[in-house]
């Protein structure tokens, strides 16, 4: 039950893309693979609302950053299974250097505030 | 990007498939199969929702919901087809006024003229300049040589005029349409003979210049198109000439099909004739060059000429301008004009929608809110709407173009002969393409206040449907229906100017009386009269054989003919008066046997008239103009003078003295300034050609009659056809009809337009108060009293409009002041009637509702729900 109990942080606008396409650099996985490995990589701090993953996965293999085939998954389920493509590699960089340089950027002025 | 589409039913089998992987692993953390279950679906949040937004994601929506909104809005248009019917009906008339304008403009103003690479095509003219005025003139044979030598802007150039010529030798003699043209013709038009040669450069000459190349159609007509016409001998105006070649069917040169091309056939007296204006002269840009630059290097050659040459080309200019702009000068500022006002007609009738969309957009509040509480956004119900309105606006687009068809038929058989391919007007692709614009732009327009006031329809609505909503709807529909009054204002405020312009133009007198009079032009083969003797001879019989037709009281021979477009102008000298040949006056010249005047009651002011004494061989007499007499013999000395105009026209020269003043005569049409004027006895002239004016007495068959017998003088004598002078006179106001009636049933759309609309929303405020009025009559009110409310209340935003209305006619008009003769932009007594006229239409269209409603039944009223 320590998956409901605990209060998590929801996530913030437009970051969801960015988790999906860094947890899918270790390869191919199926949505609810995705949504788990984010849960446990930020140690259950993240929310991952599952209804509001499937848009977003639409979203990027629409925009050509991550592709998609139906396959067998460990526990011998059919699922459709998610890959990061080229386009989507180049996208997590630029958004991961983005990212940073925003969280360091807020990071100074929180703590400049508290100094 | 161009990918397969996912298919709703995959992605719902990849749900399933999380919500599987899901359950089972919570099912490894322990839980019971239900439990997992459940709490797999908790995480997922709302199942369906997620499913809507991946189907809103896809790119596809927009085409399922216009399917959706397409099949539904037929069934709403169907279902309330009163409604449809007058939406359509009104957009139709706007649209198609519009389409059929629009067609006038593309084939007038916007087709590009039928030849190779049309805009190199330049025309030229001379340009007289005197007291600050130019006026454009055709060009002198000199002036066209040095222009064409010395430029550096034209690839060619040629210069022609038209001219009439008779098809003898072949029975009675045939009326030839011919272009006599210098031999560049073809080369610059780069338009080419199917069969034969074209000119050589030598058949410009006099002398080597009796050939010619047929048109199409007159040699279909007279050769079967057998292509051994070429080499045949022909004979025009009893002279015989060879043909060499035939031009394609298509080919139309000056704009129309002419039979004949006739080289130029200059003689060697041709470098002297500086001061002869009689050529028209077109050239062909060379790539790259403007017409600017062409006008440039023209003026700078022109001024070297008038440098050289002061007598002649002293007071001359140059002008040149692509010949697809000049054609249409005069003619494109009316036709913006009405453009402009025909767009008008389109706004009202877009408001008239407007309005029948905002009354039914209360009626579907109920639907609407039902909807927006379902779930639709506000977008969607401004989707919805406005789907709606194109689908009016298309099935009005398309019903439009009926309309416009219509009309273009009655354009084409009204609209005046001047106005250059009038004729060639239709509904082609580009016409197609407008209307299609016209239609959805309309839609959007019409649309608009609708749509954005039914998406703020609230959920809450649906249980109170008397709410503020309603208040504000009414106001939208009150702007509306003042813009309405308004632009029908202006529109019939232009259209009573143009009226009025023209019914005072009809009053005015041309200065003789055109009643019961026929004319018929006779030209006749030089070749046959070579003598000024022989011609005279030839007026003669030909005067007194009509004279002894039945029915005929009065025959008389002259030329050129009031009205009839032809016109003859000179300069002359004044005996006495010793004034360099650069700065002679100059003035029209007519010719015209002694009775004329009597036959046209164009009245004697002073002196004598001509008599049946001056004629070839006596004193040499002249008449004058009252207006030419005021402006040459300032003094009032006029009869006495000695007057000569050299030898112009005939065999003779056309000198004399005075011996008395007549009237004015409008011959140019009764908008056009009086021109002073001179008149020689026509047996004076050595004329070759003429009208005979017969005052006929109630003979419907006289005319054929009349041609016949003069035919009979000499078969080779080009007769023309009958014709009455009234219908001359009503065709030099052609054009000014042609506005005043488009104007006039524009603003007559308009106007009911607006009193339809007037109609419409007076009659849904009545239903609206039904109630309200119920208790009001319940208490007392006498049937006037309701009446008197009902009319203010539609009064009062008809005054509104029609203030507006005024205002802005006031402020625009002057763009229709070129249209005007006689008659400011601002005349009062004009828009005073306009206003009453559209004040009166308004007082009916509000009191049918308003007589309606003093006649409910109070009890039938309080019960209406």
């Amino acid at each position: 039950m320590s998956t409901q109990d605990r209060e998590r942080l929801e996530l913030l606008q437009g970051t969801l893309d960015l988790l999906i396409l860094r947890t899918l650099i270790f390869g191919p996985q199926h949505g609810q693979g995705i949504a788990r490995a984010i849960q446990q990589t930020s140690q259950e701090e993240l929310l991952v609302e599952h209804g509001a993953l499937y848009p977003a996965l639409g979203r990027l293999e629409e925009r050509g950053w991550i592709s998609a085939k139906w396959g067998t998954s460990t526990n011998n389920r059919k699922a459709r299974f998610y890959s990061l493509t080229a386009a989507g590699r180049k996208q997590l960089g630029r958004e991961t250097t983005k990212w940073k340089r925003l969280t360091a950027a807020i990071g100074r002025i929180l703590e400049a505030g508290e100094g | 990007m161009f990918r397969a589409k996912r298919k709703a039913g995959d992605f719902h089998a990849e749900i399933e498939a999380h919500l599987r992987l899901e359950t089972e692993r919570l099912r490894g953390e322990g839980l019971s199969d239900e439990d997992a279950r459940a709490a797999a679906r908790r995480t997922f949040g709302n199942l369906l929702r997620a499913e809507e937004r991946f189907y809103e994601a896809r790119r596809w929506l927009w085409w399922d919901h216009l399917w959706q909104d397409v099949r539904f809005g037929l069934r709403m248009l169907t279902k309330s087809a009163g409604f449809t019917s007058v939406a359509v009906l009104a957009l139709a008339l706007g649209i198609g006024a519009n389409t059929a304008m629009f067609s006038v403009i593309e084939a007038v103003l916007l087709r590009p003229l039928s030849y190779s690479n049309a805009d190199q095509l330049v025309s030229v003219v001379s340009v007289w300049q005197r007291g600050g005025v130019t006026t454009p003139y055709s060009c002198s044979p000199p002036d066209f040589f040095d222009w064409r030598d010395q430029n550096r802007s034209f690839s060619s150039m040629f210069a022609f005029h038209t001219s009439e010529r008779a098809l003898t030798g072949r029975g009675d003699a045939k009326r030839v349409r011919a272009v006599v043209t210098t031999a560049d013709i073809f080369p610059t038009l780069q338009a080419h003979v199917i069969v034969g040669r074209e000119f050589r450069a030598e058949e410009n000459r006099k002398g080597a210049n009796q050939v010619v190349i047929l048109g199409y159609s007159f040699w279909q007509a007279e050769f079967g198109g057998m292509p051994d016409a070429v080499g045949q001998t022909v004979e025009l105006d009893s002279e015989p000439y060879k043909i060499i070649g035939v031009m394609p069917r298509d080919f139309r040169f000056p704009l129309r099909d002419s039979d004949a091309y006739l080289p130029i056939g200059f003689d060697d007296k041709v470098m002297t004739q500086r001061g002869a204006h009689y050529l028209r002269v077109l050239g062909r840009l060379k790539p790259g060059v403007s017409a600017a630059q062409a006008n440039q290097d023209l003026t700078a050659i022109m001024a070297e000429l008038r440098r050289r040459y002061p007598d002649k080309d002293g007071k001359w200019g140059v002008h040149a301008e692509r010949w697809s702009r000049l054609l249409v000068s005069d003619i494109r500022p009316a036709l913006l004009v009405l453009l402009g006002a025909v767009g008008l007609v389109a706004l009202v009738a877009c408001a008239n929608v407007s309005n029948l969309l905002l009354a039914r957009g209360t009626v579907r509040q109920r639907e609407i809110a039902m909807r927006r509480a379902l779930g639709a956004g506000r977008l969607r119900i401004v989707e919805q709407i406005l789907t709606e309105s194109l689908m009016l606006a298309i099935s009005a687009g398309t019903a439009s173009l009926l309309l416009a068809h219509w009309a273009l038929q009655a354009i084409v058989y009204f609209g005046p002969k001047d106005i250059p391919r009038l004729a060639n007007v239709g509904l082609n692709t580009t016409v197609l393409v407008f209307t299609l614009g016209v239609s959805v732009a309309s839609a959007l327009l019409f649309a608009l206040i609708p749509a954005l006031r039914s998406s703020k329809t609230e959920v809450g609505s649906l249980l109170k449907m008397s709410g503020s909503s309603t208040r504000e709807a009414g106001r939208a529909r009150n702007v509306l229906l003042v813009g309405e009054v308004a632009l029908s204002m202006m529109l019939l405020a232009g259209a009573g100017l143009l009226i009025r312009s023209f019914v005072g133009l009809r009053s005015l007198s041309p200065g003789f009386a055109p009643e019961g009079l026929l004319t018929l032009d006779v030209s006749v083969p030089e070749a046959h009269y070579r003598t000024s003797l022989a011609l005279e001879g030839y007026w003669d019989q030909a005067l007194r054989k009509l004279g002894g037709l039945p029915g005929v009281a009065s025959v008389d021979a002259m030329t050129p003919l009031p009205l009839s477009g032809d016109d003859f102008s000179s300069s002359f000298s004044v005996e006495g008066r010793s004034v360099p040949e650069k700065d002679q006056p100059s003035a029209e010249l007519r010719w015209a046997t002694p009775n004329y005047f009597r036959t046209l009651g164009i009245p004697l002011r002073k002196g004598r008239p001509f008599t049946d004494a001056d004629r070839l061989g006596a004193a040499r007499v002249l008449l004058i103009s009252e207006t030419a007499a005021r402006m040459f013999f300032p003094a009032g000395d006029a009869i006495g003078q000695k007057v000569n105009f050299g030898a112009r026209g005939g065999y003779e020269k056309n000198e004399g003295e005075i011996v008395g003043v007549v009237g004015d005569v409008r011959h140019f049409g009764l908008d056009a300034p009086i021109a002073p004027t001179f008149y020689v006895p026509l047996e004076q002239a050595g004329m070759d050609g003429a009208t005979l004016v017969i005052r006929e007495q109630a003979s419907p068959a006289l005319g054929r009659a009349a041609r016949k017998l003069v035919q009979e003088i000499d078969r080779d004598a080009l007769v023309g056809q009958p014709v009455m002078f009234e219908t001359l006179l009503a065709e030099s106001l052609g054009e000014r009809r042609f506005y005043m009636m488009l104007l006039g049933a524009f603003a007559a759309l308009a106007l009911v337009l607006a009193a339809v609309g007037l109609y419409g929303v007076i009659s849904y405020s009545v239903a609206q108060r039904t109630r309200d009025i119920g208790i009001r009559m319940a208490m007392g009110a006498a049937r006037w009293q309701v009446l008197s409310m009902v009319m203010k209340n539609g009064l009062g935003l008809v005054l509104l409009g029609l203030a507006t209305g005024l205002g802005m006619a006031l402020t625009l008009n002057r763009t229709i002041e070129g249209l005007l003769v006689g008659v400011s932009p601002t005349d009062a007594p004009t828009l005073l009637v306009a206003a009453g006229v559209l004040l009166l239409v308004a007082m009916l269209a509000c009191y049918v509702p308003a007589w309606r409603a003093s006649r409910m039944d109070p009890l039938v009223a309080l019960r209406f729900e």
